[in-house]
């Protein structure tokens, strides 16, 4: 057709007369809009689907999304479900999208209306631009999470925790790992008891993740069984539901143990009196008495499984004050494994006093202690004290009884409220944890439940008096500030008061900013700041903004409530002038 | 004057019917109603004439003719050729062409004195067309494309070109033709002319889609405004001379 060199003649617009270079259909672009409809095949109506649970839209394919109302996440999923719009036409030629607003529209009449505007080339060198509206009907339909979280069973997968103690220190501790690694993603619910924990998982991957994480930060056993719900022979399909045991290693941080000679000789001939200082994958055992340390695998431990001579509970926790320290020389004993330098130079000579002795007598005891380069004369620390005590072991009791045991093992400094004895102790620590929102299942008798709770309450007292003593420990979870922090931090921050030997106390630097704690969607909004980072469960922001708020804050355009009647559900095309175009394309250099 | 027609629902009228200053020919239709525009419009001046080449209705690409004689193509059966002889008045002579183009309203395109054609027809075609249409013949081109009958349209008094044709081909043909040419379409755009329309120095028939503006500039250029031939120019209203001025400013 293109005639090369020449000049085009001018035609006039077949329609309207006016002169224009000749094109396929001989007519101006304003002729051509009035004669075509750029929305053509595509749709005006559609459906979106929303959880009347969790607020979440339906992406496609089983997926949700948390979205507020007027924002850019939902105009995605919107333009997701227009029909047509991301089609090209018969010719190949894309219709474009080049501009989508809101419509205001009343908060229950669910709809969502919004209002495109797409442009199309319709001949070479036309584009027309058209606006139109798209009117979304919402309907409700449950997401799975909510589905299975109202079903009764629903759950596929178990994981039951349990660890044979009197205390749940370490259910408090795996708590906090378990938050720290986000390890509780994907379950429908959990639940404590006073013994363990539940974890329920919609499949059998979710649970068997889980276990693998378990498997990485505690030393467990797992049994699994499975249990035939229905089976369907002709399509070969079966439908179990997996119940995971896991049970968790008895032997918890500061367990006193009595280790058989044997395993004893094994682990680098080591005291056979020993500590446990941690509790990973492995248990770390220490002889505080020389710092030499061990290690016991998991395997280990369930092949032949140690009961602790004494189990750390605050029933034999004796407090103990620091009246003296003397340095240690460790002579080299070549039969045993020597303690790495680090241990050793934490080894020191504590001269000490129970504190209930104070003022009734003068006993004054004289031992090495593993934690000993932290104290100073005055500061308290518990321990166990072997003196009065007695074994159910017959091997350590007479061990203890021929005096081969020392009279005091220094487990830990006391920090804080809680080392000066003031009441309000628990109140004046610096740090709070995050707790996991798990459903507690409580005894059925109420006094019973009362004690449970008591004791809970003790147990997590124990378990801070650990963590604040355990820089080891604190890796593993995020603390966070309360505003006994905050205040000390406006004051300047200086919280090394004394010591500058203690590397196990809580710093302020180590602590995190603002803990959300979610009260639920009911409670006033007004104090909570906000937190965007939350996930889906996060907080609704529902009524909290102004129409058309939100929008301008994604920069969506928005059309109000006046003028919302204003709009018109289809406006006829207009040319969009392309003049200059060629020039915006091209690359200018400067020299 | 223009009429608007269409046969049998289409606008492609130039290939149902052929016209000339001294005869029309129309294809047979289902309906007469075809005929009977040409009829009644023409009727009083020049025989309107039923006919068919080689058995097909399309007369108007088939053939070629001016006031002098009509060219049929070798298709054309004895029966059709002594029909037309009968039917067409005397002065006006048939003649058969064995053309291997035989659609040869497609590739002619002329008026009493000169024709354009294809640049691929035979000597001996271009001589018979000389001969019997009388005219000086052209091998020419309109706007690339080659079939010169269906891309360009003209009478004695103007003609009409296809719409991409530019300037410098518009300037050239026109003075081959000795008559001002426009670059124009009918049919709501469309740039066949030859099939969009038929014209004589009189009147002119056109698609039945034919805007008024395409149909004012064809009678513009055409000079059918103000009737009858012989008296173009001084009965033309002024707003018409005007378009006429306005389109020659934009081509000159």
């Amino acid at each position: 057709m293109e005639v090369s060199g020449g000049t085009m003649v001018n035609v006039l617009c077949c329609m309207c007369g006016i002169p224009i270079a000749p094109n396929a259909s001989n007519s101006c672009p304003s002729c051509l809009a009035s004669k075509s409809d750029v929305t053509k095949g595509i749709s005006t109506e559609a459906t979106l689907h929303q959880c009347r649970g969790c607020q979440r839209w339906h992406i496609d394919a089983g997926k949700w999304m948390a979205c507020d109302l007027e924002s850019r996440e939902l105009m995605t999923i919107c333009l997701k479900n227009v029909n047509g719009l991301n089609k090209s036409g018969v010719n190949g030629e894309a219709t474009r999208l080049v501009d989508a607003g809101w419509i205001w529209t009343e908060p229950h009449s669910m709809r969502l209306k919004i209002r495109l505007t797409v442009q199309k080339e319709v001949q070479s060198g036309t584009i027309l631009q058209q606006s139109f509206v798209v009117v979304f009907v919402v309907r409700n339909q449950q997401c799975i999470e909510c589905q299975a979280e109202f079903r009764q069973g629903s759950w596929k997968s178990l994981v039951q925790v349990r660890q044979r103690v009197g205390h749940k220190r370490t259910f408090l501790y795996l708590e906090q790992l378990i938050l720290k690694h986000g390890a509780h993603r994907g379950t429908l619910s959990i639940e404590t008891f006073r013994d363990g924990m539940d974890f329920y998982f919609p499949d059998k991957g979710k649970a068997a993740r889980f276990i693998t994480f378990l498997e990485n930060v505690v030393p467990i056993k797992t049994k699994s069984s499975k249990k035939l719900i229905g089976t369907d022979d002709k399509s070969n399909i079966t439908n179990y539901k997996y119940t995971n045991l896991v049970e968790i290693c008895p032997l918890c941080k500061e367990d006193l143990l009595y280790l058989p000679a044997k395993t004893a000789r094994n682990m680098g001939n080591i005291s056979r009196l020993v500590l446990v200082k941690n509790i990973t994958s492995l248990i770390h055992l220490i002889d505080p008495l020389s710092g030499q340390t061990a290690q016991m695998s998991a395997e280990a431990y369930w092949r032949d499984p140690i009961r602790p001579v004494i189990t750390a509970a605050r029933s034999r926790f004796v407090r103990y004050i620091v009246l003296g320290k003397d340095p240690v020389i460790v002579e080299r004993n070549v039969s045993k494994k020597s303690a790495t330098r680090r241990n050793k130079a934490k080894l020191a000579a504590l001269t000490v006093a129970k504190e209930d002795d104070l003022g009734i007598n003068d006993v004054q005891i004289e031992e090495r202690s593993h934690v000993g380069y932290l104290m100073k004369s005055g500061d308290t620390a518990v321990g166990y004290d072997l003196t009065d005590v007695q074994f159910v072991d017959d091997e350590a009791e007479e061990a203890r009884a021929a005096g081969k045991f020392p009279d005091v093992i220094i487990l830990r400094k006391l920090y804080g409220g809680v080392a000066t004895n003031e009441v309000d102790a628990a109140k004046q620590r610096m740090f709070k944890l995050q707790r996991l929102d798990a459903d507690k299942v409580e005894a059925e008798k109420s006094k019973k439940a009362q004690k449970d709770q008591e004791n809970d309450d003790m147990d997590e007292e124990d378990f801070l008096r650990e963590v604040e003593a355990d820089k080891e420990m604190r890796l593993n979870m995020n603390l966070y500030k309360t505003e006994v922090a905050m205040k000390k931090e406006e004051e300047g921050g200086k919280n090394n008061n004394d010591n500058d030997d203690d590397d196990q106390q809580v710093r302020l630097d180590e602590l995190l900013d603002g803990l959300v704690l979610d009260d639920g969607p009911d409670k006033d909004m007004g104090e909570v700041e906000l937190n965007e980072d939350l996930p889906w469960g996060g907080i609704d922001t529902f009524g909290m903004m102004e129409e058309g708020e939100k929008a301008a804050k994604d920069g969506i355009a928005y059309t109000g409530r006046e003028d919302a009647r204003n709009v018109k559900d289809k406006e006829s095309a207009m040319p969009v002038s392309t003049f200059g175009q060629q020039f915006m394309d091209k690359k200018f250099t400067f020299k | 004057m223009a009429t608007r027609t269409s046969f049998e629902n289409s606008n492609e009228i130039g290939v149902f019917s052929a016209l000339t200053n001294s005869y029309c020919l129309t294809g047979v239709g289902k309906s007469e109603n075809f005929y009977s525009v040409f009829e009644s419009e023409l009727s009083d001046h020049i025989p309107v004439i039923h006919a068919t080449v080689g058995g097909c209705r399309f007369v108007g690409r088939t053939t070629v003719g001016n006031r002098r004689g009509l060219l049929v193509p070798s298709t054309t059966t004895d029966q059709e050729l002594q029909h037309l002889r009968n039917s067409l008045p005397d002065h006006v002579v048939v003649q058969r062409i064995e053309e291997r183009l035989s659609a040869l309203g497609n590739i002619v395109a002329c008026n009493d004195h000169v024709a354009l054609v294809h640049p691929d027809v035979d000597r001996e075609t271009e001589d018979v067309i000389s001969d019997v249409l009388g005219v000086e013949v052209f091998r020419q081109t309109v706007a690339g494309q080659a079939l010169v009958g269906s891309y360009s349209k003209f009478t004695n008094q103007g003609g009409m070109v296809h719409p991409r044709t530019t300037v410098e081909d518009i300037e050239e043909l026109s003075s081959l033709l000795q008559v001002p040419l426009v670059a124009g379409t009918v049919n709501r755009g469309s740039d066949v002319l030859g099939g969009g329309m038929v014209v004589n120095d009189w009147t002119a028939f056109v698609g039945l889609d034919t805007t008024s503006t395409e149909i004012s500039v064809i009678e513009s250029i055409f000079k059918l405004s103000s009737g009858r031939q012989g008296n173009s120019g001084t009965g033309q209203s002024s707003i018409v001379t005007d378009m006429r001025s306005s389109l020659i400013d934009q081509l000159s």
